[in-house]
C-alpha cells in the first residue's frame, strides 16, 4: 500500500473545501478514494495519506487524488476531458532493446509553471510510480526532462558499459554508465536490472547527447527540470507496453492539471515495422448491464439513478437501453477491467452508509474439525493438571530444534527468505520451544509446568505441498525436585482421563537421560516420549533445574481415540 | 467470666509464683515460653485489665574488645612500671617495653599514660625511663577487674567509688555504656482476686489434626485465632492462554453461527494463495520482503488441479471467459508451484470453492495462522493468526455481505452499532471495511470483506457470489486483553501468563 505525502493547504485549496485540520473530516473525504490519513504534520502541513487500492495509481499524488474526489464531492461531476495536442516530434527505438527494456512512450507538456513545491510533488510521484506501479523501476521508469535543452528526435538505443558518459543528475563529474552503476546511489540501488546485458539502454537526443541512462538515471545537463522549466519532456521506460502508456498518462494528466498542455510524440519500432502515437488518452467503454448491478449491490438503481451516480464517481455515461448504460472509463482508470471495478464505484457514490443490510438465513450447519473437540479436552486435561498453557511461534531455527536439543540435524521446512535468524524454518517438535519458554522466565517463581498444543509441519513428498501439518502436546516441569516420576504420574492421568492404555517401552534419545526415557505406546502404538531432559540440554537453554518432559502427536492419539470409540 | 488462652494462663501462673510480678526475662526464663508469646500474652492481660508492664530504662556498662584484653593483661601503663622495676627502676625504654611483651601498638599509650599518672620520669633525650614511685592500683584498672568478673553490669550496682573511673575507661575506648529497656510485669487487683479464685485455660491448638477429629478431642479444645489479614504463598493454578482461549470462543460462536471450519497446511502452494485470488505474478505482494518461500523443496504439485489452473492462466493473461480485461502478461505455471508459507487464510477459501464438497448454500471459516517477513512491531508479527471465510449462494448481494459483517460485529466483538467505509482487495470488488463501534472501546476496524471478483470464482467453477469476508480479532483481544503490544500474544513472560486475569 503507498503512503503519500501532499501539502494540506494545497489540498484544501484545490477541493475548495475547509477541512478545519480534522482528521476524522478528511478521512470520511478520503474513504471514496480507499484513503485514510496516516499522519499529520501541522508544523510542516503534510498530510501522509495511506491508499489502499494498489491498483489505482492515479489516486498517488494530489492532482490526481482531487481528480478522483472532485465527482464526489460535487465539484466537478462526469468524464473530465483531457486531450492531447498535434503530434511535435518523433523517438526511434533499437531493436537491440528487444530482451532488455523493449519500450517507451513520450510526452511533450508545453506551457507549466512549476514552483519548487510542484516539483517535489512530482518527484514524489515519480517515486511512487517507480517503487510500487513500477516493481522498482523493473516494470517501468520514469525521467522528467527540460524540453528547450533538447534536439529532438530522440534514439531509444544502447551503449557498452563504457562508451557514453556524461554527467548523472546531482553530480559534477562525467562518469561512463559503468562508473554509475558502481558509485551513483541510483546505480548501486537499481543496477541489478540492466548488469546483467552486454549493453545497457540510452536515450540519446539527434545530437547523441545522452539525456539519460533508464532506469537508472538521468542526465544532469538535459535530465534537470527547475522551477524556471516550462515545457517538460516525459519519457516512460519498461518492460510492460501497457504498463509504461499507463504510466506515460498519469505523469502527464499531473502536468496538464498544473495548466500544461500536452502534445504527442511519435515512437518508432522500424524492426516491427510499428509506429505509436504517444501518449493516448482515449476513454474505454464498457457496458454495464443493470440487472448485473442489481445482482451485485441488491440495489434497484433505474437507469437515471444509475448515470448520476456514474457520474458522480468520474465517468462519462451514455445511456443504450432501458437496462444498459454505456460506460465511458478515462484512460488513468487502468483498475477497470471489468464492469464489477465500476459498479463497486456506484455503490461508493450511493454510500455504502445508506444500504441496508440484511442477515440471509441460510440454511447450513456449523462443523468444525472432530479433533477440534478432543483437543479442545486435552487442553482442558492438562490445564485441570495443573500446567500453564503458553503459545509460540511456529517458526524457529535448526540450532533450537537440533543442536540445542543434542539431536542430529534432519530435514525440516527451511525458509529461503528468512527475516530473523531466529526464525528460518518450520518447527517439527513442540519441546525445544517450551524449554526456551522456561529459559525465558528463570526469575520466574517454581514449580513451572507448561504445555502448549500446537502444530509442527513435516516433510511428506508425497502431498501437494510436500509437507503435513500434525498436532501436538507438549508439557515441560522444572523444579528443584522434578523428576520422572512426576512426569509420567501426569502422562498417566492425562491418558487414563482421555480412557487409552499405554506403556512405557526403553528407548536411547539423545534429548534425555539414558534409562530415564521411554517411548509412549498407545494401544500398541508409538505416540511420544517421556523422560528426563539430559543435564546437557538443561546447560544448552541455561537451566538451573531438572526437567522432565513429554510430548504425544495428538493426531494419532485421537485417531486411536476415535476409531475406539466405534 | 474472663476467657484465658493456654499462653494468657500460663503467664498469669508464672507471675502468682513470682509473688504478683516480674521482670520479662525472669519470666521467660522460668516459663519456656518465647519471648513474642510472653509479650503477646501480656498484652492481652492488659487489656483486660488483669495485668500492669512498666517499662523501665536502664544502663549497662559494658567493655569494649580493647577493654576486655587490657582486664586480662593489665593496664599498658602498668604493665610498663612492673616490667620498670624488675629492671631496678631505670632503663633505656625500649629495654623496659621489650620486658613488658608489649606489642607495638600500646607502647606510646603505655609511655603516655605512665607519665600523666606521674609513675615515670622521662630523660627524653636519652630516652630513659625512670620509676617515681610504686603505685596502688587506680579505680580504673578496679573497675577493669570489676566488668571483668561481671559484664554488662547495671550502672546503679556500681561502687560509689568507682564512678569517676567510667568517663575515663569510656574515653579510652574501653568501655561502653549501653542503655536497655526492661519491662516489669506485674498483677493488678484484679488479677490477683482471678488467681485466688483460679483459673482454667481450655488448651488452644493451631492445626486440626486426624486424630483430633477422629478421637473427639476436638471438643475440649480451642483453635488458636488467626490473623487472617496476614499475606499467604501465591497459588499458580494451570490456565489456558488467553489468546487461545479467545480462539476458541470465537470458533463457538462461529459454529453457532452455521459456519464450518476449513484447514490446510502452513505451507500453502503459491497458485492458492496469490494466482486463484487473481494476484498477478509480478504483485508485490509476492516479493521475497512481502511473502516466505521454502528453501527446499521449492515447488509442490498442481496436477491434481490442471483445469483450474488453465482456467486461472487465461483469466491472468485475458480475462478468459469473465469478460475481465485480465492483467495482460505471459502467466507462468512454474511461479504457481511455487512453496510458500501462507499468507492469509484466504487461500483456505480458494481451496474450498475448488473443492467437490462445495456446499451450496455454504459457509465456511478458517482460523490460520498466517506469515510474512514484516518487521515485528507493536501491530503486526511476522507470524500471526487469521479468522476468516466465505459465504456462498446464488443471489447473495453487498446487502448479505453487510449483514454478514454487521452480525459479525454484533455477535462477536459485542458491538453496538457498526460503520462501512469503501476498501481495496485484490480479490474481492466490491470490497468493504467494517468499523465496529463498542462501549468502552470506541470505534474499531474490526473487518474486511468483499465479493469475490468473477476473475476468482468463474475459474474454480464457481458461479454463485461469494462473500469473503476476515475479522480484525488481533485488534479486538488486545483490547479485552488491556494490551497495546501484540506480541504479548506470544508471550514469553510466564508471570504474565500467571497473573493475567482471564478475560
Amino acid at each position: 500500500m503507498p503512503t503519500i505525502d501532499i501539502d494540506y493547504y494545497e489540498f484544501e485549496q484545490m477541493l475548495k473545501l475547509q477541512l478545519d485540520k480534522d482528521i476524522e473530516k478528511i478521512n470520511e473525504i478520503l474513504a471514496f478514494v480507499k484513503g485514510e490519513v496516516k499522519l499529520f504534520s501541522e508544523e510542516e502541513g503534510i498530510l501522509s495519506i495511506e491508499i489502499k487500492d494498489t491498483n489505482r495509481p492515479d489516486t498517488w499524488c494530489i492532482e490526481g487524488l482531487v481528480r478522483a474526489l472532485q465527482g464526489f464531492l460535487g465539484i466537478a461531476e462526469g468524464l473530465p476531458s483531457y486531450d492531447v495536442g498535434k503530434q511535435l516530434g518523433e523517438v526511434f527505438v533499437d531493436q537491440r532493446l528487444d530482451n532488455i527494456r523493449p519500450f517507451i512512450g513520450c510526452a511533450l507538456v508545453k506551457g507549466v509553471s512549476l514552483s519548487d513545491k510542484i516539483i517535489r510533488s512530482l518527484m514524489h510521484l515519480q517515486d511512487k510510480l517507480d517503487q510500487t506501479y513500477g516493481r522498482n523501476r523493473q516494470k517501468t521508469s520514469i525521467g522528467l526532462y527540460n524540453l528547450d535543452l533538447i534536439k529532438l528526435p530522440l534514439h531509444y538505443g544502447v551503449a557498452t558499459p563504457e562508451e557514453v558518459s556524461f554527467v548523472p543528475l546531482g553530480f559534477t563529474e562525467k562518469m561512463t554508465l559503468k562508473e554509475m552503476l558502481a558509485a551513483h546511489p541510483k546505480g548501486l540501488e537499481y543496477g541489478h536490472i540492466v548488469s546483467k546485458y552486454p549493453v545497457y539502454p540510452v536515450l540519446f537526443d539527434s545530437e547523441g547527447k545522452p539525456l539519460s541512462f533508464p532506469p537508472i538515471i538521468n542526465s544532469n545537463d538535459l535530465g534537470r527540470v527547475t522551477s524556471a522549466t516550462k515545457n517538460v519532456l516525459v519519457e516512460v521506460t519498461g518492460t510492460n507496453y501497457n504498463a509504461v502508456c499507463n504510466t506515460l498518462n498519469i505523469v502527464t494528466l499531473s502536468l496538464v492539471d498544473r495548466g500544461g498542455k500536452a502534445f504527442s510524440m511519435k515512437v518508432h519500432y522500424p524492426h516491427r515495422k510499428i509506429s505509436v502515437s504517444t501518449p493516448n488518452f482515449n476513454v474505454k467503454e464498457m457496458r454495464v448491464n443493470l440487472r448485473y448491478v442489481k445482482r451485485i449491490l441488491g440495489l434497484k438503481l433505474d437507469v437515471k439513478q444509475t448515470a448520476e451516480l456514474l457520474s458522480k464517481a468520474g465517468y462519462g455515461v451514455t445511456i443504450h437501453t432501458e437496462d444498459e448504460v454505456c460506460v465511458r472509463v478515462p484512460c488513468y482508470r487502468i483498475d477497470v477491467m471489468h464492469p464489477v471495478d465500476i459498479i463497486e464505484d456506484i455503490a461508493i457514490a450511493y454510500d455504502y452508509n445508506k444500504i441496508k443490510p440484511q442477515w440471509r438465513r441460510l440454511p447450513t450447519t456449523g462443523w468444525q474439525r472432530p479433533e477440534e473437540h478432543w483437543i479442545h479436552i486435552a487442553r482442558e486435561l492438562m490445564v485441570g493438571l495443573g500446567f500453564q498453557e503458553v503459545l509460540s511461534y511456529t517458526l524457529t531455527s535448526p540450532e533450537k530444534l537440533f543442536t540445542k536439543m543434542n539431536l542430529k540435524r534432519e530435514k525440516v521446512v527451511e525458509i529461503s527468505n528468512p527475516k530473523f535468524v531466529t526464525m528460518t524454518c518450520l518447527r517439527n517438535q513442540l519441546l525445544p520451544g517450551l524449554l526456551e519458554f522456561v529459559s525465558n522466565n528463570l526469575h520466574v517463581e517454581c514449580p513451572q509446568r507448561v504445555f502448549e498444543l500446537g502444530k509442527v509441519t513435516l516433510l511428506d513428498a508425497k502431498s501437494e505441498t510436500r509437507t503435513r501439518d500434525e498436532e501436538k502436546l507438549a508439557a515441560v516441569v522444572y523444579h528443584a525436585n522434578a523428576g520422572f516420576s512426576e512426569g509420567k504420574s501426569v502422562l498417566d492421568a492425562f491418558l487414563a482421563n482421555l480412557g487409552l492404555n499405554y506403556q512405557l517401552t526403553e528407548t536411547v534419545h539423545p534429548s534425555f537421560i539414558e534409562g530415564r526415557v521411554g517411548i509412549v505406546n498407545v494401544e500398541n502404538v508409538a505416540t511420544g516420549v517421556l523422560g528426563e531432559v539430559a543435564p546437557s540440554v538443561l546447560e544448552c537453554w541455561k537451566l538451573e533445574n531438572p526437567v522432565v518432559a513429554f510430548e504425544l502427536g495428538m493426531e494419532k492419539i485421537l485417531r486411536i481415540k476415535l476409531s475406539s470409540r466405534v | 467470666m474472663v476467657e484465658l488462652r493456654e499462653q494468657e494462663r500460663q503467664l498469669m501462673l508464672a507471675l502468682k509464683d513470682a509473688g504478683g510480678a516480674s521482670k520479662e526475662e525472669h519470666i521467660i526464663q522460668y516459663s519456656k515460653l518465647p519471648s513474642a508469646a510472653i509479650m503477646r500474652a501480656a498484652m492481652a492481660l492488659r487489656e483486660k485489665n488483669l495485668i500492669t508492664i512498666r517499662e523501665t530504662k536502664q544502663t549497662f556498662l559494658a567493655l569494649e574488645e580493647e577493654g576486655r584484653y587490657h582486664a586480662e593483661k593489665g593496664l599498658p601503663e602498668r604493665r610498663l612500671i612492673t616490667a620498670l622495676e624488675k629492671l631496678g627502676g631505670k632503663a633505656a625504654c625500649d629495654k623496659v617495653y621489650e620486658a613488658a611483651k608489649l606489642e607495638k601498638q600500646f607502647t606510646s599509650i603505655a609511655l603516655g599514660w605512665a607519665q600523666r599518672k606521674k609513675w615515670t620520669i622521662l630523660d627524653s633525650k636519652a630516652k630513659m625511663l625512670q620509676l617515681a614511685e610504686k603505685p596502688e592500683k587506680g579505680s580504673d584498672e578496679k573497675l577493669l577487674e570489676l566488668l571483668k568478673q561481671k559484664s554488662n553490669m547495671p550502672t546503679e550496682e556500681l561502687p560509689p567509688e568507682l564512678h569517676d573511673a567510667v568517663p575515663i575507661l569510656k574515653s579510652r575506648k574501653l568501655l561502653d555504656i549501653e542503655e536497655k529497656t526492661s519491662r516489669v510485669i506485674e498483677l493488678t487487683e484484679a488479677g490477683k482476686n482471678l488467681l485466688k479464685k483460679g483459673i482454667k485455660a481450655i488448651p488452644e491448638v493451631t492445626q486440626l489434626t486426624q486424630e483430633l477429629i477422629v478421637s473427639g478431642k476436638w471438643r475440649n479444645i480451642r483453635f488458636q485465632k488467626y490473623n487472617i489479614q496476614a499475606p499467604v504463598a501465591k497459588t499458580w493454578l494451570g490456565k489456558k492462554h488467553p489468546y487461545l482461549q479467545f480462539l476458541e470462543e470465537v470458533r463457538e460462536k462461529l459454529v453457532t453461527l452455521g459456519f464450518k471450519e476449513m484447514t490446510g497446511t502452513a505451507v500453502e502452494l503459491a497458485f492458492f494463495n496469490f494466482d486463484a485470488l487473481y494476484t498477478p505474478q509480478d504483485h508485490p505482494a509476492r516479493e521475497t520482503s512481502s511473502i516466505y518461500y521454502v528453501k527446499s523443496p521449492k515447488e509442490g504439485s498442481l496436477d491434481s488441479y490442471k483445469k483450474a489452473l488453465r482456467n486461472v492462466k487465461k483469466t491472468h493473461e485475458n480475462g478468459w471467459r469473465t469478460a475481465s480485461s485480465g492483467w495482460q502478461y505471459r502467466y507462468s505455471i512454474k511461479e504457481a508451484k511455487k512453496l510458500i508459507l501462507r499468507g492469509h487464510g484466504t487461500c483456505l477459501s480458494a481451496r474450498t470453492l475448488l473443492s467437490r464438497d462445495l456446499e451450496l448454500p455454504g459457509k465456511y471459516f478458517s482460523i490460520a495462522r498466517c506469515y510474512r517477513p514484516e518487521i515485528g512491531d507493536k501491530m503486526h508479527l511476522t507470524e500471526f493468526n487469521q479468522v476468516e471465510g466465505i459465504v456462498v449462494d446464488k443471489d447473495l448481494t453487498l446487502r448479505d455481505l453487510l449483514g454478514v459483517l454487521e452480525k459479525f460485529a454484533l455477535e462477536i466483538a459485542g458491538a453496538e452499532k457498526v460503520k462501512f467505509r469503501p476498501d481495496y482487495f485484490p480479490f474481492t470488488e466490491p470490497s468493504v471495511e467494517l468499523a465496529a463501534y463498542k462501549k468502552g472501546y470506541g470505534w474499531i476496524e474490526f473487518g474486511g470483506s468483499g465479493i469475490f471478483r468473477p476473475e476468482v470464482t468463474l475459474p474454480l467453477g464457481v458461479k454463485a457470489p461469494v462473500i469473503a469476508w476476515g475479522l480484525g480479532i488481533d485488534r479486538l483481544f488486545m483490547m479485552r486483553a488491556n494490551i497495546d503490544d501484540i506480541q504479548a500474544v506470544f508471550s514469553h513472560d510466564l508471570g504474565w501468563l500467571r497473573k493475567k486475569e482471564v478475560i
